[in-house]
């Protein structure tokens, strides 16, 4: 289909490369430099992870290059941190469906059954201004709550209990994590839901009350159906980044005590290749996490097709 | 997807009946929700203006302790919160604007009918959507052309967005050929199609772009962490990291060697203080400015879920 343009613009008068088409070319030259060099060598950098690579090289000495094999793959996953960065992971990320994907759908369905506009507008606008609160002034805000003396165990100590260091603690830590992403996180993400129950038509829900539904029903029956299709394609799309936590957050919060359950893929790459400088293993692990990354997106793309009709591609 | 005008949405609310006491708890938990997302930066709030000591132990909740500005005129006076924070309005500017360069030039071509070689073009801006080079390469390519440690670091993978080009192009994609034609036909070149025609008519889309690229550069704090060494050239969320995170704040260091164990404890307790007045100053632009163009985030999140 790419033989002949079809007629209608001014340049397919000329079958060969003319000025105008060479002004429309020259157009993609800014963008495709930019991700041929970002986005397209970093790929093909990933060969380190079947090399032993040296510091300084260029992703394009390939003489000179130490191949491996699998080497650094085997390595990891024989580790210790293979059961525990995966269990990890997995962990934070289906607390994060549970509590992070949910609260968004909660909060407005909730919200939309508040009749006073101007209220409703006011509680809007709050829940999105954790949002724009940045991650480390966040991070910051929770690792001063929680310390010893602070807000959490002043509050904790009303209740009669011993004030604890939290943030030491490796059971407190998934909560901590959770907690803060859903803060963050619900209002904004409940943009979404919000535009689509405003786009449901009013005259269901006329219809439903002449019918006698109470407003229970009519949440139930008009309300939830409507956006039901979207929370199939958002719980999908998770579903492919369950090995995706949010690393510059955990960065943050983390710490050597809490390893056991705060230590994940994102974070155990930082530290053992950016600041331990083993750069060809931690390519591995992060393909590692890639290639399980695009199986699930692919697989889940695969159902939400299949389901609903509607996926990446 | 259009939102409902406030008569629609009033006369929704109105015939949809229910107890008094559901709209109690209704009104209650939403209350409650509201709260908690405005509440603990109001407790900041407090906290930095409350006496060092009170602020430390944190035994205050809903008004100041004492009136203390030292903490303020602390921050105001260092001069790398300012140097910070001029980098982080430097890169959002330049970002934005390289943004919209890239993506308005690479959704233009795409956009005229019966381009040759649109199917290539295609797969080349899709394919870093599903393959990703990590972090570790990008990491390294840095470090081989050079960029390490200067500005162009953070400036250049900053600019481009696979993203932002697709939504761009299919807004271009709705304007109506006949204006290209019309352009053409009166001599304008495609640039000037481009900068006269497309960009003007575009600008709710590149509105949307310019703000989720400012609020993106506006919280980044890792790639600048691993790209920049430098304090001259880090922005703002580094800055706050160090005294929020790492506890290092040496904002008077020529006095610590000589000051006396207990002056060196009061020190300690009023550094402490100073985060909860960095995460004011730090935090105040944004607040004030997000519910003006929260309108555009809406917009935002709306184009992000519609499917080519």
């Amino acid at each position: 289909m790419m033989a002949f343009r079809k007629s209608g613009s001014l340049t397919t008068k000329h079958r060969g490369f003319t000025r105008e088409d060479w002004e429309l070319y020259s157009l993609f030259i800014p963008a495709a430099v930019l991700i041929i060099i970002f986005s397209y060598v970093p790929m093909w950098g990933i060969i380190i992870a079947f090399q032993d690579y040296i510091a300084g090289n260029s992703f394009f000495q390939l003489s000179s290059a130490k191949w491996v094999g699998f080497k650094h793959f085997r390595n990891f996953v024989n580790s210790m941190y293979f059961s525990r960065t995966l269990i990890n992971t997995i962990r934070l990320s289906v607390m994060h469906l549970l509590f992070g994907f949910t609260t968004p759908i909660f909060f407005a369905l909730l919200l939309n059954e508040v009749r006073t506009l101007r209220y409703k507008k006011f509680v809007q606008t709050a829940s999105y201004l954790p949002y724009f609160i940045s991650t480390v002034v966040a991070a910051g805000m929770v690792l001063s709550f929680l310390e010893v003396n602070g807000l959490i165990n002043n509050l904790l100590g009303l209740l009669g209990l011993q004030p604890r260091e939290y943030i030491a603690s490796p059971s407190a830590y998934p909560w901590i994590y959770t907690a803060t992403n859903v803060w963050k996180g619900f209002g904004f993400n409940s943009i979404l839901y919000f535009s689509t129950i405003s786009g449901i038509d009013p005259n269901l829900y006329e219809s439903a009350r002449i019918d006698g539904a109470n407003r229970w029903q009519q949440i139930l029956h008009i309300t939830v159906p409507s956006i039901l299709y979207i929370i199939a394609v958002q719980l999908v799309m998770q579903m492919g980044h369950i090995l995706n936590t949010n690393t510059d957050l955990a960065l943050l919060l983390y710490r050597s005590a809490t390893y056991s359950t705060s230590d994940v893929i994102g974070t155990y790459v930082y530290r053992v290749g950016i600041h331990g400088g083993k750069y060809s293993y931690t390519a591995a692990v992060g393909l590692f996490q890639s290639v399980i990354a695009f199986t699930l997106t692919f697989i889940t793309n695969k159902i939400s097709n299949k389901l609903t009709g509607y996926g990446l591609w | 997807m259009t939102k409902d005008s406030p008569a629609v949405t009033n006369k929704k609310n109105r015939i949809r009946e229910g107890s008094r006491a559901a709209d109690a708890v209704i009104y209650l938990i939403a209350a409650l929700a509201a709260f908690l997302c405005l509440y603990p930066l109001y407790y900041v709030f407090v906290l930095s203006l409350s006496e060092p000591m009170v602020a430390a132990t944190m035994r205050v909740y809903w008004w100041p302790k004492g009136f203390y500005t030292g903490g303020y005129s602390r921050i105001l006076t260092d001069s790398r919160l300012w140097i910070s924070y001029r980098n982080t309005i430097f890169y959002a500017i330049v970002q934005a604007l390289g943004m919209l360069f890239t993506c308005c030039t690479f959704a233009y071509p795409l956009s005229v009918k019966g381009l040759k070689g649109r199917k290539f073009v295609n797969i080349f801006l899709l394919t870093p959507m599903y393959i990703s080079g990590g972090t570790i390469p990008r990491f390294l390519l840095i470090l081989q052309t050079g960029l390490y440690n200067t500005m162009w670091a953070l400036i250049l993978p900053g600019i481009y967005s696979v993203w932002y080009i697709i939504l761009v192009r299919s807004y271009f994609g709705t304007i109506p050929e006949s204006l290209r034609e019309a352009a053409r036909i009166d001599g304008a070149s495609h640039y000037q199609t481009l900068w006269n025609v497309y960009i003007p008519t575009s600008k709710p889309i590149l509105a949307v772009i310019a703000l989720y690229t400012i609020v993106g550069v506006w919280n980044s704090w890792f790639r600048p962490a691993l790209y920049l060494t430098s304090q001259n050239l880090q922005p703002l969320q580094l800055y706050l990291r160090r005294i929020l995170v790492e506890n290092s704040i040496n904002l008077s260091e020529e006095m610590a060697s000589d000051e006396l164990v207990a002056a060196a404890m009061a020190q300690r307790v009023s550094n402490n203080q100073l985060k909860y007045t960095v995460i004011i100053v730090s935090s105040l632009p944004m607040l004030i400015a997000y519910p003006f163009f929260q309108q555009y985030f809406v917009k935002g999140v709306m184009l992000g879920s519609l499917k080519e």
